[in-house]
């Protein structure tokens, strides 16, 4: 009798411990939340990096078989400028890079550690006979500056996405946070299989 | 007696033969007034043989994908190949006022379910099928292939959907 609670009482133990690591797969997960007021629409995307490594391999046209991207000319900043920017700014260490402060939004774009951080906030348009405004905007991204190494890695007008995608499997945590007055979006990596209640 | 024996143990023995070997089963209810059920069952090998032989009869171009198809089978490829070495979790969920849709990878199955307020909706797609069901780098579906991995999608439930009265549901047995 004796044995068989044991035997039961492991069981058990085994059972409890095993359910908190069900949703803890130990790989990396992109997860993406979107979730909208007025239509009431709730969209979670939860994707292995591996999952997402292969998509962006396998697109054609978009990465070559070394998985690199082609920027191009035929855009206002080429790569190779933008690796040359980057190297001078690394060598500035933590700087507000960029601020812009106007009457409809305030925009600043930070190196904060090991991190590149971009706010943005849009103020809402005044309502009418004293309403609450409409079309306030906040955007909250944070970038790893070892994200843009490894993007930059490449040569030439190619960004390096599979070492950037090296580098995503290494970050835990949120990427972009955005916040308006229809919508919520939110990108962040983590190491769960689901979007728990915690996660949101 | 011996003859008895024969003559009801022959059949029985192909049939028990036919049905180890699996039946797709294709059951269809319809509800209301006129309420009509349709089962039809079709031996696992008369699928896999008219797979088998449909290269030879079928003309080329209709086992052919279309060019503007065939140069997004890599990247369906990669993506399938992934998923399925991938460890198993919800990819997606929308929820709408009226609808939930989701789509999870469970074991060797895509499981996509959609849920409505009239509708409910369940596919499994086994990751080994639609892997055998792209066509090769000819643009060619590879039929025998296709067959073959029949065999392994055995005891699954492929499609259910419940629309109001109506229940339609195809399983491998």
């Amino acid at each position: 009798m004796r044995k068989s609670i044991l035997a039961g009482a492991g069981l058990l133990a085994l059972v409890a411990l095993s359910a908190p690591a069900a949703a803890q797969t130990g790989t990396p997960w992109l997860h993406v939340r979107v979730e909208e007021v007025k239509d009431a629409t709730k969209v979670a995307v939860n994707l292995p990096l591996s999952v997402v490594e292969a998509v962006l391999k396998a697109s054609p046209g978009m990465i070559e078989k070394h998985g690199r991207i082609h920027i191009g000319h035929d855009h206002g900043l080429k790569l190779a400028d933008l690796r040359r920017v980057w190297k001078e700014l690394a060598a500035v260490g933590d700087a507000e890079l960029v601020s812009v402060e106007s009457e409809d939004e305030n925009v600043k774009v930070m190196r904060k550690g090991d991190l590149v951080q971009v706010f943005v906030d849009q103020k809402a348009k005044p309502g009418k006979d004293g309403k609450k405004g409409k079309g306030a905007e906040q955007v909250r991204v944070e970038v790893p500056t070892s994200l843009i190494d490894a993007l930059l890695s490449g040569e030439g007008d190619e960004a390096n996405i599979e070492a950037a995608i090296g580098e995503l499997r290494k970050r835990r945590g949120d990427i972009v946070r955005i916040h308006d007055d229809e919508s919520q979006v939110r990108v962040w990596i983590d190491e769960q299989n689901t979007q728990t209640p915690a996660g949101k | 007696m011996l003859k008895l024996a024969i003559i009801l143990g022959v059949p029985i023995a192909l049939l028990a033969t036919v049905a180890s070997l699996g039946v797709v089963v294709v059951d269809v209810r319809e509800g209301g007034p006129d309420a009509s059920r349709i089962v039809i069952p079709v031996p696992l090998v008369f699928a896999q043989a008219a797979l088998a032989i449909a290269p030879a009869v079928a003309p080329i171009d209709k086992l052919r994908v279309p060019a503007e198809a065939l140069e997004h089978m890599g990247l369906a490829r990669e993506v399938l190949e992934a998923l399925a070495a991938a460890p198993d979790g919800e990819l997606v969920r929308v929820e709408e006022r009226d609808e939930q849709v989701v789509v999870a990878k469970e074991g060797r199955f895509l499981k996509v379910r959609v849920t409505g307020k009239r509708e409910n909706v369940s596919v499994n797609v086994p990751l080994q099928l639609a892997l055998q069901a792209l066509p090769g780098e000819d643009g060619r579906i590879r039929t025998a292939a296709l067959a073959g991995a029949l065999g392994g999608v055995r005891f699954t439930d492929l499609v259910e959907v419940h629309d109001g009265n109506d229940h339609v549901r195809v399983w491998v047995w």
